[in-house]
């Protein structure tokens, strides 16, 4: 379905989305795919189909060896570098590429995670702050898959507070090395690993990390984590016992070690997203196939209304999140466009201009997770009794969903860092929050206007995303207002400022792309991406309205309490969408289809 | 070797196919692949590349999205590609195909043109062989092995019931390759890179409207084939239901 | 005078095939619905077309053609189409009909293009219809079929798949045979004498004839009973999750969910109750029989022909059937 349209250009302020209205045509979506994209697309999906789920029983039984193979087999094919340079090896491509490639392998938890902890966070730390001999010297073994990486910031008593690390680097008498001392928790990959990323503080204070081959002198590895999912993943705790680092080992500079963690996490988090959009289309692939098989009252499930409407569910989670995946890493690459190929900040650039996108990359990483568990969960659902059981895949992808939540920073972690960002950034001034809340509560206290009626297509979601944008300026005022400086200890007005502002960047992006789809392919072939948006919006207003609610509660009392629940009343009230009939359409289309196929 | 690998586009496996309005075909709004069969005659052809040396050429007719299979060949490691590229392409027969594409490559040298034994849409098996005779070269048909030897090539035909047979031929030659002659290999990001510089000839449908004939075979209509299965039940004493299945096996559905 | 249906019918070493049978059943419905007649031709050298001739001449056609040459022992596309080539100039039939054998598929289109003409290739009937001659063919690997008609004046040429029409309602007659030499020009290519492989190691997903079995095996020492019948019939043995699990075969022989996904021409299930798990696994085989006792197992809810019985009993007596009927 992808069009031969030209990827947008503009550079997209992060955050603004929650300003100004989007012009549909600064998104970028799945239709924009280009032939490179659709072809590695094809490369990386028939890898996934022949090479990985064929194999996916070995994968769970911890047979690692096999994983490494797998991996090295991914690496032939480029699969493994495309976040690296190619004159160390590297294949090189945009960042739509490298979220196309976490989509489309992610159809066996564990493998997924295997993959990811690779290229993601065990690689792109020495791409991004390695110096030219660290680069050099590994880049092109991580890039071939000879070597695998690994990323080790989390401690027994640090994990979402990974500062407060206790590991410590003393330089050796000599100057040669710094000798490493602490331990390491659920270190992915750490069973098989050839090269780590090791966080410490130097002298106990200067937080720093570190480039310890698995052979370093002093190094070792505990035993395999029993875990909930992913268990043909490694994770084991990693022993630094007088571990010998050579000086040239440092990455990055000594003391700023939290600016490479915080950069590779972003990175981490949409690649996430990535992830759980591909596993969420392998759940609805095998729902889709079950609900036609299995029998009940002489009839396929499949012809149950309940059950469609759960198979229209998974569809619309999974097109809501391409919409926010693609859309992101799309403005990444439109502001990278410009970078110098080869020039010596290019790193650099490539790396400030995605923390420009923290946020949003916090936003995908909490939605894509919480999409993919209500997704398993309803695949269990859909295959009853069968889902409870190990013989059939329902069972497995249930337990293997629940870690997206847990790292890559945990959801609570990550809420609070969309809000807390998003008012930093708005006191600061770089992003126009306080001038968008004051205009809004001049416009509230003018009382109802009668506007002329919008004529554009989709007029009523439109009006509902300028809404749930208003709802969140306002809350987020009201909050501020009341809390001033403390707000950051008010962690559940944090958290529901938090799902305000994802599910506006989540409206705001599906309704991009259906806007979008409507003007290349017409309004016929774009009528189930209408009912998805329909049913989209119709959830997302009533969960904007009650996280409003509860931030309102809070922050205001009597008269003004009522004042603003009289206005949140007002942006709120729309007539209900029939949903059933929109998810009807929905579960129709796929179910023709037989897998996802938008 | 300078071989001519011809691919066509087809609906995936797995589309849900519906009838046009005149029933005469399908609705195009549906997913593409390369045809499967083709897909291994470019493995074939990579393959001779790679132990002779030479040059391999993907071609295809069809409208602008038959480019995609054009740019996976090219990704796979082709050199170069022609598109005949025209929607009036796909409702050709067989043998104006093969006239049209004779006519794209009238003034190149190839030694070898490999096809898939037949296309997964109308199943036809004849482009090949109808180019062999538009070319006036030999050819041999559901080719599992090619090699070079003294200037022309030994093939390995495969027969009915489980017989293979060996043919050597002077060049150049068609053949037409069977599926699953070895494990398709995949477009890796280096190639899908580098394909977006190789050259893509495009050749409209004037360039070769003078070659073509009126088609001869014309679609009267097409529809869904009505359903058959019954189960068909056996009784009898073991030795008479014995007797009835192998009658059966023999007799319809020629296993014995 | 009547329009000609010329079969083409292919013989291999002296020995007729069944679709040539099938094609002449073919064309002599055609003749009948038109009044016109049915010719027949061989190719060959005169040691193989001497038993196959007398063969095809005791069926009701107006003449049976040796097209005889040393040069057509073996079959090569130029030998047989030049021959045939020159055949059909003199003989000028309205209708080439063929059996859409593999001989066929490699030379067929070959000659019909030689003399300007078109195939339709793999037909599975004919008829006319107000006067047009139609063709059926599937089309989309048989999800969709269509009828198609040929213009110009011909000859036209056609193949018909195996099992298009029955052999065995061939109309006997008595036709003369005549010999022609055959003209065979250059032949370029050199074809060595057909041969077969070693059987390769297990893969179910290729393999033509599965014998699979289920609980209703029972025990172990039963398996032979079936791989018996598999060898019988050339095919492999395979089994549902219950009998791997119990080890009485090796995993890679699972057919279902959690094993492999076969489509061979004959799935023949004994005892296999057909569990959803299985049928996935099974259900896009061309050909299904299934053997059970019970006769509410869901297996014959997919299954082409259904015996209920006993397969302990079943099961020997058609091994033996089996192996008189190979000789």
């Amino acid at each position: 379905m992808a069009t031969t349209a030209t990827a947008p250009q503009k550079k997209i302020v992060g955050g603004n989305f929650l300003i100004e209205e989007t012009n549909p045509r600064d998104v970028f979506t799945p239709e924009d795919f280009n032939e490179q994209h659709q072809l590695i697309e094809q490369t990386a999906e028939e890898f996934s189909q022949q090479e990985i789920l064929p194999n996916a029983d070995r994968i769970e039984h911890k047979d690692f060896a096999f994983s490494r193979e797998l991996l090295k087999k991914a690496a032939d094919l480029g699969l493994t570098s495309v976040d690296i340079p190619e004159e160390y090896g590297g294949a090189e491509m945009d960042k739509v590429s490298s979220a196309i490639i976490a989509d489309h392998i992610a159809k066996q938890g564990s493998f997924a995670v295997t993959f990811s902890a690779h290229v993601g966070i065990g690689t792109l730390p020495i791409v991004w702050f390695g110096t030219d001999a660290q680069k050099k010297k590994y880049l092109p073994l991580l890039a071939s898959g000879e070597w695998v990486g690994a990323y080790a910031l989390s401690e027994s008593s640090s994990g979402s507070d990974a500062m407060n690390a206790r590991a410590k680097a003393v330089l050796s008498p000599d100057g040669k090395h710094y000798v490493l001392n602490g331990e390491k928790m659920w270190i992915t990959n750490a069973g098989f690993a050839d090269l780590f990323v090791i966080f410490a503080k130097v002298d106990g204070e200067k937080f720093t990390a570190f480039l310890v081959e698995r052979t370093f002198p002093g190094f070792s590895v505990g035993a395999e984590e029993h875990k909930l999912g992913i268990r043909g993943s490694s994770t084991c705790p990693l022993i630094l016992n007088d571990c010998q680092v050579p000086v040239e080992n440092v990455l990055g500079e000594i003391g700023k070690g939290a600016t490479i963690a915080f950069n590779i996490l972003n990175v981490g988090r949409f690649k996430l997203g990535a992830a759980a959009v591909g596993g969420a289309r392998t759940c609805l692939a095998n729902s889709i196939k079950w609900a036609k098989e299995r029998k009940a009252f002489g009839k396929p499930i499949a012809d149950f209304g309940m059950v469609r409407e759960m198979l229209a569910d998974i569809a619309i989670g999974i097109y809501a999140g391409e919409s926010l995946v693609y859309r992101t890493v799309g403005m990444m690459d439109a502001a990278t466009a410009d970078i110098e190929k080869g020039s010596p900040d290019e790193s650099k650039l490539i790396r400030k201009a995605i923390e420009e996108y923290a946020v949003e990359c916090s936003i995908i990483k909490v939605w894509a997770s919480e999409m993919f568990d209500k997704v398993v969960d309803n695949q269990v659902q859909i295959y009853g009794g069968y889902g409870f059981v190990e013989e059939y895949p329902a069972e497995r992808a249930y337990r293997d969903s629940r870690v997206n939540r847990i790292f890559e920073g945990t959801n609570e972690i990550n809420r609070l860092i969309i809000t807390g960002w998003l008012l930093k950034r708005a006191m600061s001034g770089q992003l126009p929050l306080l001038p968008a809340i004051k205009k809004l509560m001049d416009e509230v206290m003018a009382g109802p206007s009668f506007a002329e009626e919008d004529e554009r297509k989709l007029a009523t979601q439109r009006k509902a995303l300028e809404n749930a944008k208003k709802i969140g300026l306002m809350v987020s005022g009201a909050a501020s207002q009341k809390y001033m400086q403390q707000i950051a200890d008010h962690q559940e007005v944090m958290g529901a400022i938090a799902d305000i502002v994802i599910e506006v960047y989540a409206m705001d992006s599906v309704l991009a792309r259906t806007l979008k789809l409507i003007e290349s392919q017409g309004e016929a072939a774009s009528a189930t991406a209408v009912a998805i948006t329909d049913v989209y919006f119709s959830e997302a207003t009533s969960r904007v309205e009650a996280a409003a609610k509860k931030i309102l509660a809070d922050v205001a009392e009597g008269d003004m309490l009522r004042t603003q629940m009289t206005i949140l009343r007002r942006l709120t009230k729309a007539e209900p969408v029939n949903v059933i009939a929109a998810r009807e359409k929905v579960a129709a289309r796929v179910l023709d289809a037989g897998k996802y196929a938008f | 070797m300078k071989i001519l690998v011809c691919m066509k586009q087809v609906p995936q496996k797995d589309a849900p196919l519906k009838l046009n309005e005149s029933a005469t075909w399908v609705r195009e709004d549906v997913g593409y692949e390369i045809n499967e069969p083709d897909a291994y005659a470019l493995e074939a052809a990579l393959q001779l590349k790679e132990k002779n040396g030479g040059e391999v050429v993907a071609i295809s007719a069809g409208p602008a999205r038959a480019q995609t299979v054009l740019r996976e060949a090219l990704a796979k490691g082709a050199d170069r590609a022609i598109h005949l590229e025209d929607d009036k392409f796909v409702t050709l027969d067989a043998f104006n195909i093969a006239r049209a594409m004779a006519a794209a490559i009238k003034d190149e040298a190839f030694d070898l043109v490999l096809t898939g034994l037949q296309s997964d849409d109308y199943g036809y098996a004849q482009t090949g062989v109808l180019l062999a005779e538009l070319l006036g070269w030999a050819h041999a048909t559901i080719i599992m092995q090619v090699e070079a030897k003294d200037g022309g090539i030994r093939v390995k035909r495969e027969l009915e019931s489980g017989y293979f047979q060996h043919v050597e031929m002077p060049l150049p030659a068609v053949l037409t390759i069977q599926s699953g002659i070895g494990k398709l290999r995949y477009a890796t990001l280096i190639g899908i890179k580098q394909a977006k510089n190789k050259p893509l000839r495009k050749v409209s449908y004037d360039e070769v409207a003078a070659s073509l004939r009126p088609n001869q075979l014309t679609i009267e209509k097409l529809y869904v084939p009505k359903k058959t299965k019954q189960t068909e039940v056996i009784q009898g004493t073991p030795s008479e239901v014995a007797k009835k299945l192998v009658a059966k096996l023999r007799d319809e559905l020629r296993v014995i | 005078m009547a329009e000609t249906i010329l079969v083409v019918v292919e013989q291999r070493e002296g020995k007729l095939n069944r679709v040539s049978l099938e094609t002449l059943v073919g064309a002599q419905a055609l003749a009948k619905q038109n009044g016109w007649q049915v010719e027949a031709v061989l190719l060959g050298s005169a040691a193989q077309l001497d038993e196959p001739a007398k063969e095809i001449a005791a069926a009701a056609v107006a003449k049976v053609t040796k097209l005889e040459s040393d040069a057509l022992a073996a079959y090569t596309p130029d030998g047989f189409v030049a021959a045939l080539k020159a055949f059909l100039a003199v003989s000028e039939p309205k209708l080439v009909l063929l059996p859409h054998t593999y001989q066929i598929r490699d030379f067929a289109p070959k000659l019909a293009a030689s003399l300007g003409s078109v195939l339709v290739s793999d037909s599975t009937g004919a008829r006319f219809e107000n006067g047009k001659l139609l063709f059926t063919r599937q089309m989309f690997q048989g999800k969709f079929s269509a009828d198609v008609s040929l213009a110009g004046d011909g000859p036209h040429f056609a193949s018909f798949q195996a099992g298009s029409y029955r052999a065995d309602s061939l109309e006997a007659g008595s036709a003369p045979v005549e010999t022609v030499a055959a003209a065979v020009g250059e032949i370029r290519t050199k074809p060595e004498a057909p041969f077969q492989e070693a059987k390769a190691a297990v893969d179910l997903t290729q393999a033509e004839i599965i014998i699979s079995v289920g609980r209703g095996i029972k025990e172990q020492k039963n398996i032979p009973l079936a791989q018996a019948l598999a060898d019988a019939l050339g095919g492999e043995i395979a089994a549902s999750r219950p009998i791997c699990d119990a080890g009485w075969l090796p995993m890679e022989r699972q057919v279902g969910s959690s094993g492999q996904t076969v489509s061979p021409k004959l799935y023949l299930a004994l005892g296999i109750s057909g569990a959803i798990q299985h049928i996935v696994g099974m259900k896009g085989s061309k050909h299904i029989i299934a053997i059970n006792k019970d006769a509410e197992a869901p297996i014959f809810e997919v299954a082409d022909v259904a015996v209920v019985g006993n397969l302990f009993d079943i099961v020997p007596a058609l091994t033996e059937e089996v192996k008189k009927a190979r000789g």
